[in-house]
């Protein structure tokens, strides 16, 4: 049994966070910065019960999109036979722990086929399981660096691309990667830390009220999760019908300059690197928009998709430097 | 022998109880000396655990396999298809894990163990096997303080901690002595018979806990009590609701009361406060202090005190209202505020790192770098370095189909490679006067912001950084080695400065912090700069703080790996001017430089320039 996503008290930027991306993928994944015990790990564990369902070619290892990309087994299929049979499917969070090995990840010969049928198989790796799915890394920055490698290189292509053991295989690895990690464990590498389209930085909770609060809910989950689970279910089934609704909304929603132009204001004065930053933040204040049943992006969700985006990417200073930049993203987002 | 008989320690006894009570207490932390029966009382225990409760220890030499489980490598031979091993957290699950000097277990198998822990399930996904099994357990585990090098997150993954202090009582000794010979002084029978009357009773306690309820005010004294210690995330608020209610049900209570948070409030929080109280000292020790040293001077009081002023909230003793005659006879205590403006030059590391990769040196030198401790096995690795453990295992599944008539066939494609953790090459210590002398605060300033530059830019975080203030009558460490930036501003944010000089006693943790480190890293290379005036005006033991310094000094200079740079704080305007700084560089054979080109980064460039020495020396070994 998991908490309810939705019983989580406060840390609203990382639910924020997590539920964006389910509305649109392309945002490129969430990265929870905080101490220990602050629910990081429970709130993406918990997401999935609220995760909507895909559809996919049926039988398909990994779970290929009929309208996208197909891999090279589906487009066999497509050749051969006409129209691919669809399921549907709900969406999952594949979990990627510590000391993982390369083979798991990308996918190996497999084993068992080889010796029992004599030919060659490729068996897929996580990688395939995580095609369209979240990927979640627990203690991200405890990662090694060659699963690093691995997982930035497939990240950048959308493509898992393998070539060992005599199997050489390529499939689509488009997922949605979510990290947790607490800062004093040491920090993620550079290339990593861009690759996450948003940031989020969660803290304990300082309101005594609020504290309480979490203390009661997690005790009466240890008690009796089941009965909680049922206590939470209005709460959870209605997220879930607003992030459904906030999908289908989604490409009804068209930016206009105005908003491009208040985006690239604050990136320019910000002198960040690059122009990862500037898409990021277009499509969550687009996707904050769909989710707030707006039909327009407007100057809020600008301003919330500004703290999700920018936070890791402004430029790693000295502390006292960095609190004057916070204060110069503070007046840059007052001022539109 | 018997858990009851153990003498004295009553706290830890409560700790354990607890845990045995309620198992989301969290495990327990014994803190102590070698020595004082931290493991002895807990393998007796055991003894209070209901049958088939798993109780396994971890030995410090665990592997990463080992721990969690991997290819079962006979049976997969055997049978030509991937078996699997389960590891030792396998049979933890619903039971105890204990680690002995658990400061002495690799970090990254502690921290295997704790991420499982804290999950409550082990996932393995290794060598074609997907594993994941229940692991639900509670760690306790033994520590040397004078290690104490568990930093902040990991000391909060317990439950509770316990100090075990030193038992000088005669009586309380003997009795102590007695109990460790058994054969000598057999155990009385009535013992035995109170463990099983104390098991009965966590079982009764067990039983209650499903009915028991909370008093009012119970949740706001928690919720209190965890916010004043300013902790880190809300699993102490956890474990310490779980302790109250276990200690509610030991005293055959059915509802929690305020006196039952009190009871474990100490086991629960104490390891947990991140901002220590205020120290609220007496002042009267200070007052009998010998008048500060003459470079005390009224005008860099006067400058020192304008300091103050210009940053309020640096300044936590209010000490505004005192005079100036006055404060120029009492050494102040002040606590500077890390954020205090120093002009930091960024460090430029990195560049020159990747231009000396470019030119192929650095990588040519590490190709042939077989040190550093194995820790995993790759698929790509450097040539030579063969894990043949992985190897075999990575063939093993394949050796019916190649059929090798019992002899092992490996191909190509099979090899696997030691990955070797060599992550840590330089531990820079900052040892720095605390002291109420003049310039405190520039020092404080000054080694604060040349330890935030070197954790911003040292790339790949190869480096820790370790800082040690010596102030009153005591070093302390106030940065244990850390290459988290974060950690270091939270260590740092407070640092208070005021008190007499003891030079030597600074000298000497720096000393042990090499030696220490020396042993739990070879390899390792230190860079000590020592941030003082030279002088010293407390020693440790019955001789003059010259000779004290001057013998220290002699030691440190035979510590291997270790270079020094001396700063050299001393008013050079001044009227009298001593030289003592100078003096101990000579005798730890030191660079030195003065405090005034400290501010133009000269630390940082120092550290640079020894680093650049070092690597350079070593490709040309090579």
């Amino acid at each position: 049994m998991i908490f309810p996503f939705t019983a989580i008290v406060g840390q609203e930027e990382m639910k924020t966070g997590l539920i964006l991306n389910v509305i649109d993928p392309s945002i490129g994944g969430l990265l929870i910065m905080g101490e220990k015990g602050t629910a990081k790990s429970t709130a993406v564990r918990a997401l999935a019960e609220l995760l909507p369902e895909l559809e996919a070619v049926e039988g398909c290892r990994f779970q290929c999109d009929p309208g996208g990309k197909l891999c090279g087994e589906c487009q066999e299929k497509n050749r051969m036979g006409g129209p691919l049979p669809v399921a549907h499917r709900k969406m999952r969070v594949v979990e990627l722990p510590l000391g993982v090995t390369e083979d798991r990840l990308v996918g190996t010969l497999d084993m068992e086929h080889a010796l029992q049928k004599g030919e060659k198989r490729f068996e897929p790796g996580l990688l395939a399981d995580a095609n369209r799915n979240f990927l979640y890394v627990d203690e991200v920055n405890l990662l090694e660096d060659h699963i690093v490698d691995l997982l930035l290189d497939s990240a950048a292509m959308g493509v898992n691309t393998v070539e060992r053991e005599g199997v050489s295989f390529t499939h689509p690895a488009r997922f949605i990667l979510a990290g947790t990690m607490n800062p004093e464990e040491g920090d993620l590498r550079p290339q990593l830390l861009d690759r996450f389209g948003l940031c989020a930085q969660v803290v304990s909770v300082r309101e005594k009220e609020s504290r309480m609060e979490i203390l009661r809910r997690k005790a009466a989950f240890d008690a009796d999760a089941g009965r909680m689970a049922a206590a939470w279910k209005k709460e959870q089934t209605e997220l879930e019908r607003r992030i459904k609704e906030a999908q289908t909304a989604l490409p009804s929603i068209q930016p206009g300059d105005d908003a491009l132009e208040k985006i690239v204001k604050i990136t320019a004065a910000l002198s960040l690197d690059g122009h990862r930053a500037d898409i990021v933040m277009m499509k969550t204040a687009r996707a904050l928009a769909a989710f707030r049943g707006k039909t327009a992006v407007e100057a809020g969700e600008i301003r919330d998709a500004a703290a999700l985006a920018l936070g890791h990417r402004m430029k790693r200073l000295p502390f006292e430097e960095m609190g004057a930049q916070a204060e110069k993203m503070r007046g840059l987002l007052d001022g539109i | 022998m018997s858990f009851s008989g153990f003498v004295g320690r009553d706290d830890a006894k409560l700790a354990l109880v607890l845990n045995a009570i309620d198992r989301r207490c969290g495990g327990v932390l014994f803190l102590g000396e070698k020595g004082c029966g931290k493991s002895t009382l807990a393998r007796r225990f055991r003894r209070l655990l209901p049958r088939g409760v798993p109780f396994v220890e971890l030995p410090l030499n665990a592997t990463e396999e080992g721990l969690m489980g991997g290819i079962d490598l006979e049976k997969t031979i055997r049978e030509g298809r991937r078996c699997f091993q389960p590891g030792i957290l396998s049979r933890a699950h619903d039971g105890f894990v204990y680690i002995d000097d658990i400061h002495l277990l690799p970090v990254e198998i502690l921290a295997l163990t704790l991420n499982v822990q804290g999950r409550g399930e082990n996932l393995v996904e290794k060598e074609g096997l997907t594993l994941r099994h229940a692991a639900e357990f509670q760690l306790l585990a033994s520590m040397d303080p004078a290690e104490n090098f568990l930093p902040p997150h990991l000391l909060d993954c317990f439950g509770m901690a316990v100090v075990w202090g030193k038992i000088t009582e005669a009586a309380q000794r003997a009795a102590i002595v007695r109990q460790a010979m058994p054969d000598l002084f057999p155990e009385s029978p009535e013992a035995g018979r109170r463990d099983r009357v104390l098991a009965e009773r966590i079982g009764v306690a067990r039983s209650r806990l499903a009915g028991m309820k909370i008093s009012a005010g119970v949740e706001d004294c928690m919720a209190g009590k965890c916010l004043e210690s300013r902790m880190a995330g809300h699993r102490g608020d956890v474990f310490l609701f779980y302790a109250a209610r276990a200690h509610a049900a030991l005293m055959g209570k059915d509802r929690v009361e305020p006196a039952d948070v009190d009871a474990v409030t100490p086991l629960v929080l104490n390891h947990r406060r991140r901002q220590l109280p205020p120290e609220n000292e007496p002042e009267q020790s200070e007052k009998r202090e010998p008048r500060p040293p003459p470079e005390n001077n009224p005008k860099d009081q006067k400058s020192a005190a304008a300091d103050r002023q210009s940053h309020p909230g640096g300044d936590n003793q209010g000490d505004e209202k005192t005079l100036p005659e006055k404060r120029e006879s009492l050494p102040m205590e002040a606590v500077f505020e890390s954020g205090e403006p120093f002009p930091l030059r960024r460090f430029h590391y990195r560049r020159d790192r990747i231009k000396r990769g470019s030119s192929g040196r650095k990588i040519k030198s590490l190709s042939r770098d077989k040190r550093g401790r194995y820790i995993r096995s790759a698929e790509r690795g450097l040539d030579g370095d063969i894990a043949i453990d992985a190897t075999v295992r990575a063939a093993a599944p394949l050796q019916r189909l190649r059929g090798g008539d019992g002899r092992l066939v490996i191909r190509p494609g099979d090899i696997r490679y030691k990955r070797r953790e060599k992550k840590v090459s330089h531990l820079a210590i900052f040892v720095v006067d605390g002291s109420g002398s003049m310039g405190a605060q520039r020092r404080m300033v000054a080694t604060k912001g040349a330890i935030q530059s070197l954790l911003l830019d040292s790339y790949q975080k190869r480096d820790k950084v370790a800082m040690i203030v010596f102030r009153k009558d005591r070093a302390e460490l106030v940065l244990p080695p850390t290459s988290s930036a974060e950690l270091a501003s939270r260590c740092l944010r407070q640092m208070p400065v005021g008190g007499r000089t003891p030079l030597s006693a600074g000298l000497l943790a720096a000393h042990d912090l090499v030696r220490r480190m020396g042993r739990r890293e070879p390899g390792l290379r230190f860079l000590v700069a020592l941030i003082t005036d030279g002088r010293a005006n407390h020693c440790l033991g019955g001789a003059t703080p010259e000779k004290e310094v001057s013998k220290i000094a002699g030691l440190m200079r035979e510590l291997p790996s270790t270079e020094f740079l001396v700063v050299d704080t001393e008013n050079k305007a001044g009227l009298i001017r001593m030289g003592l700084a100078g003096r101990l560089a000579a005798q730890l054979a030191a660079d030195y430089c003065r405090v005034e080109e400290l501010e133009s980064d000269r630390l940082i460039s120092w550290m640079q320039s020894k680093k650049k020495n070092e690597s350079e020396a070593e490709s040309l070994r090579r």
